[in-house]
């Protein structure tokens, strides 16, 4: 990282327009594109801070800021547009969380990397709605949380409740959400609402290593945990009626679901094996990149290859994984009201993915171009009549939902043209964090956050109770200032806000 | 699409003619006669001058819809619609070979696409079986077009695919049964998606094509998933086995 004084830094940094700011090449060395990112003054402030902090003489240690990241991935071989950072980014492994990045597919020398996916591939969330409200769930709101509880196991090494043997495992892996449907775990109407259709075509279980497997399978149907939950919540606001009626959310006060898993210690193994593959393979092509951390290989290499098909592998397993809880959150609910999953509507509005590479067609410069499109914390947000969205959500624009911090709020958007334009259709997808895990847990007490969500009427089940305060809203940005900004910014449009009663946490 | 076709044929001030006044009709009606139409002569247009009385007026242009073989339409607009058309293909015909460049293939061709032009699908049914070209066919289908309120098209197995469509979706035994569709009508012009904000004459037909594009669309997604629920009814099995359970630290 070439290091400067932060005011010289500053040269390379210009403000656009009131929500964007453009990174200029030279900002890190060999850019083959600009950088941008968005925010809001709230969140312009984090960001320039973050970086005046790593200005400081001495500064050593820990990721890189988040700017400096955007510009290191905009150095990497074959990337079109932009490198665009969302206004939820914060600093991760290689790609920042909330970094945006396509690589164009007909060029032999572009590359993929498994930092601009990130290590919980397919990290998702999936909303189920409800014809329930607030009054109906309130006087068991207890016991409906810890049935949900009793029902979906979750915390770091929880086991599932679904039987499952190898070869399920490898059927699962190739199907996805096919593989749920064939064993009636989800409705028919779940695949069609959910990103891929629940399944990614590309996928090959021979490409992933037996340990990713052994790993993977007991914890099929498990939520994990770390910012993983499953919460119980309500409609607070509704911005965009027409919009809202479309997704079946007619009144405040409804009642919905939001599940926010991933791929578990699946995923985490693939995306490990693919580095250390891929540290050789860039020896060998001669790839040089700014950041060690940015391993990648050429799309069309076999190591690129066979990351592309092991990572969809692992993003069926998330899909499979939701639908499980999507299942276990259905019988959950039948049970407490003494009817069905049916007579409940419990139909999944959207599921969406928060890190995943997907080849997708975009127009570049007046030209349609096959991209591969990597979005790591950052979900895919397609404008209305695009075709790879649901049919129900062709006139309002692919729903996006946005997960808040545990006691804080979420948000539903819709896609917009304007963001197809910008941001190759992505948008933000959380909070994002403002303090690292670490320094979380020197803070804040796990007793005061308990305490505080309870004031709030949030019931609350934690399986690692200690683990909490990393998850504690004050470690992370304000959800609402990060949705405000996609908002403002048009890349994605305001529709619905949720706020929760109920908590499972790992 | 009006101003498109007045603005074709050469008319003086296409974006002032004005539909809802009967006046501005006529004299829009007496204008087509005059310099494109000509089926009178110019003593035979007298009735249609009579600008000043409208009386008149109307019985010349009675007599004059009759003698253009107009099929009855109900407004103003489907009526000039219909003498707009009338008097574009005649400026056609007047020299035909002037548009030859302008056709399907040749634009295909500018377009580095092969377009292929779809054959009626009703031509198909009847083949063999029916000359679809017989006057009586012919004089039945229009009709029956004009029975259910399908709008003319010069292409009569067109109008029939549109007669049979109309009578699938609303006449047939199933479609009376069909439970009526409740919940809060949205007006279809105030989207989110934004076609074209100066053009209604481009905005409003490609919502309605979109519209139906949706309608399809979902016709299909439904039988996908009917197809999905009777496989499942097969194959599905789902279990759990709370014993397998542990919930992590």
């Amino acid at each position: 990282m070439v290091v400067r004084p932060y005011n010289d830094e500053l040269k390379y940094l210009e403000k656009i327009s009131d929500h964007c700011w453009r990174i200029k090449k030279g900002f890190q060395p060999n850019m083959n594109v600009e950088g941008c990112f968005y925010v809001n003054s709230r969140l312009e402030q984090l960001m320039l801070e973050e970086l005046k902090n790593a200005c400081r003489p001495g500064a050593v240690g820990g990721f890189l800021p988040g700017v400096k990241q955007i510009a290191n991935v905009a150095a990497l071989p074959g990337i079109v547009g932009r490198s665009i950072g969302l206004p939820d980014i914060h600093s991760g492994y290689g790609f920042a969380i909330g970094n945006m990045a396509a690589f164009d597919m007909d060029d032999p020398l572009s590359v993929v990397s498994p930092g601009g996916v990130g290590f919980d591939i397919n990290c998702g969330v999936r909303l189920l709605r409800t014809n329930l409200y607030e009054k109906d769930v309130q006087p068991v709101k207890e016991q409906l949380t810890q049935s949900l509880f009793d029902h979906i196991p979750v915390g770091v090494g929880s086991k599932g409740i679904i039987p499952m043997n190898a070869r399920d495992l490898e059927e699962a892996l190739e199907m996805g959400m096919d593989w749920s449907l064939r064993e009636g775990y989800v409705w028919a109407e779940d695949k069609e609402h959910c990103e891929e259709y629940g399944r990614m075509l590309s996928a090959d279980p021979a490409k992933v290593s037996s340990r990713a497997k052994k790993r993977g399978l007991p914890q099929l149907g498990t939520l994990g945990a770390g910012n993983h939950y499953a919460e119980i919540q309500v409609v607070d606001e509704i911005f965009d009626k027409w919009s809202s009626s479309k997704m079946g959310i007619e009144e405040k006060g409804q009642v919905v679901v939001m599940i926010h898993s991933g791929s578990r210690g699946f995923g985490h193994q693939v995306a490990t094996d693919a580095l250390v593959e891929m540290e050789k393979a860039m020896k060998r092509d001669k790839i040089e990149t700014n950041d060690r951390q940015l391993a990648c290989a050429r799309i069309h290499s076999v190591e690129g290859q066979n990351y592309l098909k092991a990572m969809a592998a692992a993003a069926n397993f998330a899909w499979v994984n939701r639908s499980s809880m999507t299942f276990l959150t259905r019988q959950a609910f039948a049970k407490m009201f003494n009817t069905t999953p049916d007579d409940l509507d419990m139909h999944v509005i959207y599921d969406v993915s928060h890190n995943i590479a997907k080849v997708e067609n975009h127009i570049v410069d007046g030209k349609e171009r096959q991209l591969l499109v990597h979005r790591k914390g950052s979900t895919r947000a397609f404008p209305p009549h695009h075709p790879l969205i649901p049919v129900d959500y062709q006139l309002t624009g692919q729903p996006v939902l946005v997960g808040g911090t545990m006691g804080t709020c979420s948000y539903v958007l819709t896609g917009t043209e304007q963001g197809m334009q910008e941001t190759f259709g992505s948008t933000c997808h959380g909070a994002g964090r403002a303090l690292s895990r670490a320094k979380s847990r020197r803070n804040i007490d796990y007793k005061q956050v308990l305490g505080k969500l309870e004031e709030m009427g949030i019931s609350i089940r934690v399986a690692s109770p200690k683990l909490v305060m990393e998850e504690a809203p004050e470690s992370y940005k304000d959800v609402t200032d990060v949705v405000d900004t996609c908002h403002a910014a048009g890349i994605s449009k305001k529709c619905i806000k949720l706020r929760p009663i109920a908590v499972i946490k790992g | 699409m009006l101003k498109l076709k007045l603005e074709a044929l050469g008319h003086p001030t296409p974006n002032d003619v004005v539909l809802s006044n009967r006046k501005e009709f006529a004299s829009t009606v007496l204008w087509l006669e005059d310099q494109k139409i000509r089926l009178y002569t110019i003593e035979d247009r007298a009735m249609l001058r009579n600008l000043d009385d409208m009386k008149v007026w109307e019985e010349g242009y009675k007599k004059y819809c009759a003698d253009l073989n107009m099929p009855s339409l109900e407004t103003q607009i489907e009526q000039l619609t219909w003498m707009l058309g009338h008097a574009i293909r005649l400026e056609f015909l007047d020299d035909p070979g002037q548009y030859e460049a302008f056709n399907s293939e040749e634009w295909g061709k500018q377009d580095n696409k092969k377009k292929l032009t779809p054959a009626p699908k009703i031509q198909a049914i009847f083949d063999g079986k029916i000359n679809v070209q017989d006057k009586d066919f012919i004089s039945g289908v229009r009709a029956l077009a004009n029975k259910l309120n399908v709008p003319h098209h010069p292409n009569h197995l067109l109008q029939l695919e549109a007669v049979a469509r109309i009578v699938h979706e609303r006449l047939s035994p199933a479609a009376k049964n069909r439970k009526p569709i409740t919940g809060t009508p949205f007006p279809f012009e105030k989207g989110n998606d934004i076609v074209s904000v100066n053009d209604p004459a481009l905005d409003y037909p490609m919502r309605i094509l979109r519209l139906l594009q949706i309608q399809s669309l979902r016709e299909l997604q439904t039988q996908i998933n009917e197809t999905i629920v009777s496989v499942q009814d097969l194959t599905a099995n789902p279990k759990t086995d709370t014993k397998l359970g542990k919930v992590g630290f």
